[in-house]
């Protein structure tokens, strides 16, 4: 199972659609998604950082501060213009600017942590 | 003055969002007929340009915040970068471009990403402005002091008033193209932004079957003292 957190709905209905194959939920917000992972654990999480509410670096956060979600590979996925490096506490995978991604670029992240 | 200012970068995070979305809508469709692939070629290209204004246009607020690293860049590099992103949009509208270097190759003093900016706005604007079947020329020379970048069209000449207003090496503000169709003169503002952050000069030529326009960049020192 993916998690798509993005409160935009149609990106992440684009970015579910892309995961071909793969079985997908979409969560509008980060309470909702941490609410999630307490009934079942994603193998992925593709992640906007700018939501409504509590924003994507609050739930890296959340996510950082338990043993079992500490461990699920997190796509960053967002037109702002951020680096590894402001990430490496937290266990980003990688980061895919809205501005120019492919749904070939994510369904291959799909591919290495869902399959 | 501070609310305009962040009214801009709103504005442009809030237009970013469904240009983004149009694009991956454009990539989701699935196999299409090979005369819908054009349009959906055409949506996803149209889509990028729009972005990449976006993204200049908020750019051009943070300058004043001076994030942007002036560094020794190479002319060339970005030169091809740029044409070489813009090939496919040139055939698709019936037009060339060629590309001469005439330089040594030097390093400039620049940002990297606001000298992209610049070169891709000119191409863009010859691109729209050259007719059909001809082909805009980008051009590359030195000399002792700068490098020069020119991008040649052959469409409508650029309005005198425009071209005075130029001659300042920079304009002050967005200024509707009106012999120009289609334009609001914003690509060439940005272009001028950028280089008045990069201590570079903004010009043009005014020829009877279309427009020279150019920028002049400082040759690097620091990086002169390696070659």
């Amino acid at each position: 199972m993916i998690f798509i957190i993005d409160d935009d709905v149609a990106m992440a209905r684009c970015i579910a659609r892309a995961c071909k194959g793969f079985k997908s939920k979409i969560y509008s917000n980060a309470i909702a998604a941490i609410d999630a992972t307490n009934d079942r654990l994603p193998k992925l999480i593709f992640l906007d950082i700018l939501l409504d509410g509590p924003d994507g670096f609050t739930l890296l956060n959340e996510l950082a501060s338990y043993p079992d979600t500490c461990k699920i590979p997190i796509v960053i996925v967002s037109s702002l213009d951020l680096k590894e490096s402001d990430l490496s506490s937290y266990n980003v995978v990688g980061i895919l600017s809205k501005d120019s991604m492919t749904p070939s670029d994510i369904l291959s992240y799909a591919e290495e942590y869902d399959s | 003055m501070i609310s305009e200012v962040d009214g801009i970068l709103v504005t442009a995070h809030e237009l970013k969002a469904p240009l983004a979305v149009i694009r991956q809508l454009a990539f989701s469709l699935e196999e299409l007929k090979p005369e819908n692939e054009q349009i959906r070629s055409e949506m996803i290209q149209v889509s990028e340009r729009a972005i990449k204004q976006v993204n200049d246009l908020a750019k051009v607020r943070r300058l004043e915040d001076g994030l942007f690293v002036m560094e020794p860049v190479s002319v060339r590099a970005v030169c091809n970068d740029a044409s070489k992103e813009l090939t496919r949009l040139y055939k698709s509208e019936r037009k060339g471009l060629s590309v001469r270097y005439s330089n040594r190759s030097r390093l400039v003093t620049a940002n990297r990403d606001l000298l992209y900016s610049v070169v891709y706005n000119f191409l863009l604007n010859a691109m729209h402005y050259s007719s059909d079947d001809t082909t805009a020329k980008l051009l590359v020379s030195d000399n002792k002091e700068n490098v020069k970048i020119v991008v040649r069209d052959y469409g409508p000449a650029l309005p005198t008033d425009v071209w005075r207003k130029l001659k300042d090496g920079y304009l002050e503000e967005p200024t509707s193209i009106a012999m120009r169709p289609g334009s609001s003169g914003l690509g060439l503002y940005i272009a001028s932004e950028f280089s008045k952050y990069m201590h570079a000069k903004l010009g043009a030529v005014r020829h009877r079957d279309g427009t020279s326009i150019f920028v002049e960049l400082p040759i690097s020192k620091q990086a002169s003292l390696f070659v």
